[in-house]
């Protein structure tokens, strides 16, 4: 399609919106690396040295490496957990035609209704009552089951793709049925597989509100979007060791978008939409 | 959702005897509907059973953790109605939502569609677009934490263009701490927003867009009047979606940036939720307001879907 002339207010506003988006990452960045003076009195010249000062600051002060191992252990487990169960689950739903099958479709899909945050305090006294409260191991459990909705709708749209046949040529073979999910639908689903994981390992490490409360500011557990706040606390107004603390959260997420940058968009896309 | 990969022609000659077909696969289907038993149990415990208890929670009587519980029925309902603390809430998210909603929705469908014309430079936009959709609300809010401090970029890029005047403690004052957590809503949420419109105009046939230039359509008139309608109903979908994010996200950027001050003027209904939940421990003034977040949901999803409905 042409782009004329009458095209330049466009181009005008869509790029002054990229530099709204580029401008705070720069001043973030470059922040990291300066000192409170250097940030006061030039937000936006290039730092003067590239030292790592401020990493190693805010990296002691909110022990953020245990943050980071909690965080990739929880979000490890998560999604293992979230892939053993969504996986059977989608297979058993689209292999199905029965009325009880798509009875449980409809209850996966309605799951995008629930407002996950209203029920922040009924889930905190669900893990007193467990005896998991404190610790990082209920939230191995609880994520899985936020996920499970999203992950069992894409799923099993991914495996309504594969034909018939295939499963019963491998029948008339004599294979079972968990034959048939591990040798067939698994590998055939590995697109649907990956989407799952990118949008699911995005949420599970972004997660926030429910890792603060159920975890709370044990620095032995709690993850690294929880101890990241801390760090306005500790450092008071030393936005340099601030900004340093979340580049270094920030980074696992930036590589492994850059990395997969096609297909996690593809992912954000198929999670965002849902239906 | 079913796709039909093959003709009707090709599906009848690969299926001689589609009767038998289904006969013989009918047992196995039968018994691997109990795989997705897990699931849902799973599902069941961790998130409908919290959703359950809040409506029972809201009909109770329960001062903190530690006090007696009795049965309140209708009474927190009272109590709730009668605080102006919530009256000034559901101000602040009515106006949340006035403002961001179109806003978002509006500039996100235009950005979208321009990325969608693949125009020079199309490509670096669409990597820039998602970059807020991937940073943690925890780093969304230290950027603007410090951004907006009374040091920070805002003012500092204020004074070195001469308008010292006008700078200001903006997360500290009460006409401006609304605004700034509407800012960045709207700042995160319209890139990722565009990105989503901009994949599904993706899809919309070339032809279609020429025809109607050929015809004398202007960029503009196009992009309104002939895409808009083909995609309306996405534009519904992705409008719930920003609506329910908007409603039940605002708590964390509140509890990370304001607090909800100063005074009540950035307390919104979410944040209202958890604050007196896990800050003032009054447990059934909490999921009271969160019965209301529900239905408020409820309420404005449908609306929604209705108003994309109709005139289709």
């Amino acid at each position: 399609m042409k782009l004329g002339k009458r095209w330049l207010p466009a181009h005008i506003l869509v790029w002054t919106y990229a530099v709204l988006l580029i401008v705070p990452l720069y001043y973030f960045l470059a922040s990291a690396f300066k000192s409170n003076e250097e940030i006061f009195a030039h937000p936006f010249a290039l730092p003067e040295s590239f030292g790592f000062g401020n990493f190693r600051t805010a990296y002691d002060s909110a022990d953020l490496g245990t943050a980071v191992v909690n965080s990739a252990l929880v979000t490890v487990l998560a999604l293992a957990l979230t892939l053993l169960l969504a996986l059977p689950a989608a297979f058993a739903l689209a292999r199905s035609t029965g009325r009880l099958a798509s009875a449980m479709e409809q209850v996966f899909s309605l799951g995008f209704l629930i407002p996950t945050f209203a029920a922040l305090f009924p889930t905190f006294l669900l893990a007193a009552a467990t005896g998991l409260f404190h610790t990082r191991l209920f939230m191995v459990f609880f994520l899985p089951a936020t996920a499970m909705p999203l992950s069992v709708v894409i799923l099993v749209q991914f495996m309504r793709t594969i034909p018939r046949e295939m499963e019963e040529a491998a029948r008339m073979d004599g294979a079972s049925t968990y034959t048939v999910l591990r040798h067939i639908y698994i590998p055939m689903c590995l697109p649907g597989i990956a989407t799952v994981l990118l949008l699911n390992f995005l949420t599970f490490w972004n997660e926030y509100l429910y890792s603060l409360i159920i975890i709370g500011p044990d620095p032995e557990q709690r993850t690294v979007q929880v101890a990241l706040p801390t760090l306005k606390a500790i450092t008071g107004t030393d936005y340099g060791v601030l900004t340093a603390g979340t580049v270094l959260t920030l980074i696992p997420v930036w590589v492994v978008y850059t990395v997969l940058q096609k297909r996690m968009q593809q992912a954000l896309i198929n999670g965002a939409v849902k239906a | 959702m079913t796709t039909l990969t093959s003709p009707p022609g090709g599906a009848a000659i690969r299926h001689p005897a589609p009767p038998a077909t289904t006969g013989r696969t009918g047992t196995p289907r039968q018994g691997g509907t109990i795989l997705a038993i897990p699931a849902l149990v799973w599902y069941a415990v961790f998130m409908i059973g919290p959703v359950i208890a809040i409506f029972v929670i809201a009909a109770l009587h329960w001062p903190g953790m530690l006090q007696p519980v009795s049965f309140a029925g209708l009474g927190n309902v009272r109590t709730v109605l009668d605080d102006p603390v919530f009256w000034d809430a559901v101000r602040n998210t009515a106006v949340q939502l006035a403002v961001a909603l179109p806003i978002m929705i509006v500039c996100a469908y235009m950005l979208g569609y321009y990325v969608a014309q693949k125009p020079p430079g199309h490509r670096v936009i669409r990597y820039l677009l998602f970059i807020p959709g991937l940073i943690s609300t925890p780093a969304k809010a230290m950027v603007f934490y410090a951004a907006l401090s009374p040091d920070g970029l805002a003012n500092g890029a204020l004074q070195s263009v001469g308008l010292g005047s006008l700078t200001d403690a903006w997360l500290a004052s009460p006409s401006t701490a609304l605004a700034c957590l509407i800012a960045l809503d709207v700042w995160s949420g319209i890139g990722f927003t565009a990105v989503l419109f901009a994949a599904r105009l993706d899809s919309v046939p070339d032809d279609l867009g020429e025809a109607a230039q050929l015809d004398g359509a202007g960029h503009w008139r196009t992009m309104w009047r002939i895409h808009f309608p083909v995609i309306r109903d996405y534009v519904g979908v992705v409008t719930m979606l920003q609506f329910l994010w908007t409603l039940f996200g605002s708590a964390q950027h509140v509890l990370l940036l304001t607090q909800g001050g100063p005074g009540s003027s950035s307390t919104t209904l979410s944040f209202l939720v958890y604050q007196k939940a896990f800050i003032a421990a009054d447990l059934g003034y909490s999921q009271t307001v969160g019965v209301i977040l529900f239905l408020a949901g409820l309420v404005g999803l449908l609306a929604i879907r209705r108003a994309f409905r109709q005139n289709y």
